[in-house]
């Protein structure tokens, strides 16, 4: 963020927050009071907080949050001793009813904020060729395919990808019993050998759905 | 001395030179002063009815007292806070109040009792934070004695002393005999390099000899100052035998805490307020005209060049609000998540900014049993993860009270925040049992507080690495565009302290004042 004004400052400069013109694809989402506590970590619209390691999620798919919502409370996410970020978020989830979850998932979804800005320094070209086989299940615009129950990738920040990636590879994420298809992940992860490899990959990730 | 200017000296010339000012300023640089002094008279410009618009951004203690002062001398102020409370850190917790832990959501269920209290944030003031005591005066907020070292109270070490609970006095006593005492010998070895008189040698050894209470012969065989182990009243005092030297060396709290006292931050005597730190908040609550507008998270902050124009949401409603001037004490860490068109030096500086963390835990005892065994207030240590247990000064010889059970600060934190709530009450409790005998069996209620994982929060002041600091600090004091102001303890180098919230607002308010007056003055010549 520091260095420039974002995309959407600049926008908002032009036609004015509370302006009938938008500048992103969707208005401004009001949550419920009991889906503010949401934005408390992971920013205004959910654009994500790099400080307290809370991801952007705007836009992700509501049925891809509802599921990683109740993994969280059902104990098969954030609970491993290696996810520390992931273990702060798990009482959050667990104390959200299933009626919350669903509401949860719909203001994700409905959220908008600006692409995040690149913090890594990936080869996108050599991702590239890494990404053929990720496309496969996330799609070639890494837009996600919910009937493989593959989330979408594009418009995560690349900091949290590479901790995901780094998480399935070390076994704290898709570990469990019950998370199939984090199983499949932590399979797949024999792409990506190492720590370059993550690296570009995300950063040619970055480059998508814009 | 002859030859060489004096101190008083060089301050009259000083003084000649460059006034009052130049003195005062030197003086500090000798460290003849500390700039916790009076606290600066504002003498702000007072203005029109309907005059400027001010936005306070947080209702903690920077904010209402920047909300206060501005009021007071007519301005038109309104103050947005995304909790559901005022008072920010400032948090007293009482029967039936919600702790908005997030995740962990919990209700006090201490007694329904005026001494039934827990400062959660603040809880002790020493006399030099001056910004404290004059809003204390000003505002009647009465203040009394709150102890914190104490020395019937405990040090513990569960590698030493065989895990028994130590009296702080003893301890202290046998540290200072056992350094005496090599210092003695030292000294009548003249093992000196530099060559001492014998008149010199002498009175160094009467020294080291009263500084550690040594024998005749300059041994240490204990001392009165560690307290009795029996008599004193109707037989003679027995004292106590000294600790064994390599057990109290081994152990870690004469670097842990034995010093902490010599902090001025914590020198006796500190200060609390009558029925809890929180009266501070009604007091400025009580005198303010405007109403904070509560539940009301910020969205945007857009600075234009004859002003500040913040949106928030509101009862499910997006609002914007155009002000002349803001005052920003959203903590740091929350800016980066916050559309804002702040310059970019200005967030990189706040991006920059490292959230410091707090942890206490709250228990209301139906016994005040450490009264039984002579401790009246102040605060027992111990090497185990809760650090403190903190006996209130408040209610004694009352039937129960409400102690602090547990004290962890910055990376500490981590190990209670992964446990709920239920989980670090036991933990504090097995923790007291090691230190007081039955201490568990003592507990009716508890309360944790971690500000790391609290709603709104997720922090507790800032952590500045001194090159951070160095770089933005300054920047950081300054509006940007003249028009918006940073504030609260994270913009002081009293962080997590009530004086450094004062302390930034006076900083902001005394300049927000010049330039006020410096328009005025520009618009009177045209």
């Amino acid at each position: 963020m520091p260095g420039k004004l974002t995309r959407l400052q600049w926008m908002l400069v032009l036609v004015g927050v509370l302006g009938t013109a938008s500048a992103l694809a969707k208005d401004p989402v009001v949550p419920s009071d009991e889906l503010v506590f949401c934005t408390v970590c992971h920013g205004v619209q959910l654009m994500g907080n790099p400080i307290i390691r809370a991801p952007r999620l705007s836009g992700l798919s509501s049925w891809y949050v509802e599921k990683q919502l109740h993994a969280f409370q059902d104990g098969w996410r954030g609970v491993h001793e290696a996810d520390l970020v992931g273990m702060e978020m798990q009482p959050m989830a667990a104390a959200l009813t299933d009626e919350q979850i669903k509401l949860a998932a719909q203001f994700v979804a409905a959220t908008d904020s600006p692409m995040p800005e690149r913090t890594l320094a990936g080869d996108p070209s050599a991702g590239q060729a890494l990404y053929a086989t990720c496309s496969a299940c996330h799609g070639n615009q890494a837009q996600g395919n919910e009937a493989l129950g593959s989330p979408a990738l594009a418009g995560l920040n690349d900091w949290y990808l590479r901790e995901q990636l780094e998480k399935f590879m070390s076994g704290a994420r898709g570990s469990h019993p019950a998370d199939t298809t984090g199983q499949q992940m932590r399979a797949a992860m024999q792409v990506l050998g190492d720590e370059t490899a993550i690296d570009d990959v995300v950063a040619y990730i970055a480059t998508l759905g814009h | 001395m002859n030859k060489n200017l004096t101190r008083r000296q060089l301050l009259s010339m000083v003084g000649a030179a460059g006034g009052a000012t130049a003195v005062y300023n030197t003086s500090l640089a000798l460290g003849l002063m500390s700039d916790a002094g009076a606290p600066a008279r504002l003498d702000l410009q007072h203005v029109p009815k309907g005059g400027a618009r001010i936005i306070v951004l947080g209702a903690g203690i920077a904010g209402l007292t920047v909300a206060y002062e501005l009021e007071r001398v007519g301005y038109d102020v309104q103050i947005i806070e995304a909790s559901k409370r005022v008072g920010g850190r400032n948090l007293t917790v009482r029967h039936g109040d919600v702790i908005d832990e997030m995740g962990h959501q919990q209700v006090c269920r201490f007694d329904d009792h005026p001494e039934m209290y827990f400062n959660a944030g603040p809880a002790r003031i020493p006399g030099h934070h001056r910004r404290v005591m004059h809003y204390c005066k000003s505002l009647n907020v009465p203040l009394q004695v709150k102890a914190n070292f104490s020395r019937p109270a405990y040090t513990h070490d569960t590698e030493n002393f065989a895990g028994k609970p130590v009296r702080v006095q003893q301890y202290v006593a046998d540290a200072r005999g056992f350094l005496s005492e090599l210092l003695y010998k030292a000294i009548d070895q003249n093992r000196f390099d530099e060559p001492l008189s014998a008149d010199d040698r002498e009175r160094l050894m009467h020294f080291a000899s009263t500084f550690g209470d040594l024998q005749p012969d300059g041994s240490y065989k204990g001392s009165l100052r560690g307290g009795y182990d029996e008599g004193g009243f109707l037989s003679p005092a027995v004292q106590r035998a000294p600790l064994e030297f390599r057990a109290l060396l081994n152990s870690s709290w004469w670097e842990r805490g034995m010093l902490s006292a010599e902090n001025p931050d914590w020198a006796a005597p500190l200060m609390e307020v009558v029925g809890g730190m929180d009266n501070i908040v009604k007091a400025f609550v009580r005198e303010l005209k405007t109403r904070v507008i509560l539940n009301a998270q910020v969205q945007d902050i857009r600075l234009k060049s004859d002003g500040v124009d913040v949106v928030y949401n509101h009862n499910g409603k997006r609002r914007k609000l155009s002000a002349d001037y803001c005052f920003n004490s959203i903590p740091s860490h929350f800016m980066p998540a916050i559309p804002n068109n702040l310059p970019p030096d200005y967030q990189a500086g706040l991006a920059a900014m490292v959230p410091g963390n707090f942890f206490k835990i709250g228990l209301q005892m139906k016994k005040r049993f450490w009264e039984d065994e002579g401790i009246y207030g102040g605060a027992t240590s111990t090497n185990q993860k809760i650090n403190t247990i903190w006996y209130p000064s408040h209610g004694i010889h009352g039937e129960k009270g409400v102690l602090l059970g547990a004290y962890a600060f910055f990376g500490q934190c981590k190990f209670f925040e992964r446990m709920n709530p239920a989980e670090r009450l036991q933990f504090a409790a097995d923790c007291g049992d090691k230190i007081h005998k039955n201490y568990s069996s003592y507990i009716e209620a508890g309360v944790s507080v971690p500000w790391g994982r609290m709603n709104h929060m997720m922090g507790c002041g800032t952590t500045w690495s001194e090159e951070v600091r160095n770089e933005y600090f300054a920047l950081l004091q300054q509006p940007a565009g003249g028009r918006h102001y940073m504030i609260g303890d994270q913009i002081s180098y009293h962080s997590s302290w009530q004086e450094g919230a004062f302390a930034s607002a006076e900083y902001a308010l005394l300049d927000f004042n010049r330039r006020v007056r410096a328009d005025a003055t520009r618009q009177g010549v045209r």
